[in-house]
């Protein structure tokens, strides 16, 4: 008998043996969108208001995503610690994470542009937006300028076709205005789950009001430490998260 | 019982693991020595032959570059396209080389605003400089080649350049037993074909680095720049000038293509519109980096600007309006109202991005 029990363990391990592991990978695709009043962005057309009430379009939006973390009571999981997207190019909207962990994700939270840590000259030399973003490092008027990155270009037209404003955000003279962002999900990771996806949308159109009306102009604001500190502010309701 | 068990364990054991039965395996890159026309199934067993590695040191706040697999630089390779872009029997009459346009005292570029031809025809571009070409994305003014092999293929052939046959130039090379052996020595290739002659060119361009300007030295802590020049400084990295938006890092370039205000609509040339047959690229050209700008004389894609004060006079103007005009040139019609000593001031920092090891060196 026990010879038996011998041979039958060894016959179901022959068979076993050969055979894949076939745990479940949950993938995780993460979208990018760009919305104004809610709409999704059309760009090139003088089209929306801002709360100065000028008109304007957009042209170019380029900005950089960082330390997005999923939050449960497990702890957190840094998805992806930075992130550049370019509205016109597709392949930027969106990535996947192919082994997201099992958890209940109560909350996800990312950094607009690059926190001081990492905003650093040089530092994604190798990266695409390297040459793109680039935050000149030298004196603006016998002032340090920061060097880095900057975390966003928001470029258009305002008034009308002729007169172009450039939003250029980042770390002006050093100061850090990358700011986190935090918004509640519910996102349940189990043994069950194959395909998940989330959307961080940014409603464009803040980042000129509340608290702060902001009126565009041909004057680059990139050594302006007033009103950069004034469109960080007007970020705090730029970003949402939806689950799909 | 126990026997047919034992029999049975033994025949699930036998075919339990075994294998299908496998088509060919062999190397299937045709680049490879040991390529195997035959085989279903890729290996990694690829032989290559391999001359020489011409190590491309990567200056600093350089991106690394960005070689082809297929064409690894090599000292071989390096020595025989230096000869080929030198040699005028590139030409339907060998009466022109690569380096008759591309001259290396200025910036590897044409002193004049159009090259002449061969036969006596003028282009309507001004040569593109080919310094720092290594980190291109895309080459030509309009973008129309991606690699640096690509971009060798035009010329040549090119009828208002150098107008010769690739059939041609292919049996005057094998013709010459000297390239013959170089030939053999860098590809292992017993046949000279365009495309090694392409591969040899563009090994030598990714070689032609200048990093070891007055501006590298100052960034190094090794030199100091005048007062003037360092106010230059502080206008190109401001947006008062704004140059380095499209003119930034290291490189002096965003290896990307824009409509710097020249011209107002209709366009006489669409640039990279013409490629892409997309309206919203007209009038858009291929960023040029800045390093050694001071001998690349004339400027702008069609050689418009003799002189750097005109370039500066064109962007303290403001520029022109058109639907395609970037963003970034946001004082059309207002200007930068530079002053005389800001102008100034400006030019002296471009000539700090001269780098006279690599005009003067060998």
């Amino acid at each position: 008998m026990k010879n038996t029990l011998l041979l039958i363990t060894a016959f179901a391990l022959t068979f076993s043996s050969c055979k894949k592991d076939k745990s479940i990978e949950t993938n995780l695709e993460v979208n990018f969108s760009q919305t104004v009043n809610g709409e999704s962005l059309e760009q090139n057309t003088l089209q929306y208001t801002n709360a100065d009430g000028q008109d304007y379009s957009v042209k170019k939006l380029w900005y950089i995503i960082s330390d997005i973390t999923l939050h449960s009571d497990e702890g957190e999981n840094v998805i992806k610690d930075y992130h550049f997207i370019d509205i016109d190019n597709p392949s930027t909207l969106s990535f996947t994470i192919n082994d997201l962990e099992d958890a209940n994700y109560t909350s996800i939270s990312y950094t607009m542009g690059l926190d001081s840590i990492k905003n650093i000259s040089n530092v994604y030399v190798n990266e695409d937006f390297h040459t793109t973003m680039f935050w000149p490092e030298e004196m603006e008027n016998g002032m340090f300028m920061g060097g880095g990155y900057h975390y966003m270009k928001l470029e258009g037209n305002y008034t009308n076709d002729t007169l172009a404003f450039n939003t250029h955000t980042g770390g002006t003279m050093g100061m850090d205005y990358s700011f986190n962002h935090t918004d509640v999900i519910s996102l349940i990771i189990d043994a069950l789950t194959i395909n998940t996806a989330l959307t961080i949308n940014m409603e464009v159109n803040n980042w000129y009001q509340n608290p702060n009306s902001i009126t565009l102009s041909t004057d680059g604001i990139m050594g302006n430490k007033m009103i950069q500190m004034q469109i960080k502010q007007n970020g705090a309701d730029v970003f949402s998260t939806t689950i799909n | 019982m126990k026997k047919i068990l034992l029999l049975f364990l033994a025949i699930s054991i036998l075919y339990s693991c075994k294998k299908e039965e496998s088509p060919i395996s062999g190397c299937m890159d045709v680049l490879a020595t040991n390529y195997n026309p035959d085989a279903v199934i890729a290996t990694y067993n690829c032989e290559y032959f391999l001359a020489t590695p011409y190590i491309i040191e990567t200056p600093f706040g350089f991106p690394d570059m960005i070689v082809p697999d297929n064409n690894p630089t090599t000292i071989e390779g390096v020595s025989l396209g230096d000869k080929l872009f030198h040699d005028k029997i590139l030409s339907g009459d060998e009466s022109q080389s690569c380096s008759s346009c591309h001259k290396k005292e200025f910036g590897f570029s044409d002193e004049n605003r159009f090259s002449e031809g061969i036969d006596g025809l003028l282009g309507d571009r001004s040569a593109s400089t080919i310094i720092n070409a290594g980190w291109n994305t895309r080459n030509f003014w309009d973008g129309r080649a991606i690699t640096l092999e690509d971009q060798a293929f035009g010329p040549v052939v090119n009828p208002i350049e150098m107008h010769d046959t690739w059939p041609n130039v292919e049996n005057k090379l094998n013709a010459n037993s000297e390239y013959k052996q170089l030939f053999k020595d860098a590809f292992n290739i017993d046949y000279i074909d365009s495309t090694h002659v392409s591969m040899a060119i563009a090994q030598f361009e990714r070689t032609l680095i200048s990093a070891n300007s007055k501006f590298d030295k100052y960034l190094r802590g090794e030199t100091q720049l005048t007062a003037s020049e360092l106010a230059g400084y502080a206008i190109f990295n401001s947006e008062k000038g704004d140059c380095f938006h499209c003119h930034g890092t290291q490189m002096f370039m965003d290896n990307l293509f824009h409509n710097n205000g020249l011209d107002p609509e209709p366009f006489t040339d669409l640039g990279l519109g013409k490629i892409t047959n997309n309206a919203s690229d007209n009038a858009k050209f291929k960023t040029p980096t800045l390093r050694n700008i001071e001998f690349s004389a004339p400027y702008m894609h069609d050689g418009r600007f003799s002189t750097l004060e005109d370039v500066v006079e064109h962007y303290n103007s403001g520029g022109e309006y058109s639907l395609t005009v970037d963003p970034l040139m946001k004082k059309l019609g207002v200007g930068l109202q530079l002053t005389n000593q800001e102008k100034q001031d400006l030019v002296a920092f471009l000539k700090t991005l001269t780098d006279s090891d690599f005009i003067d060196g060998n």
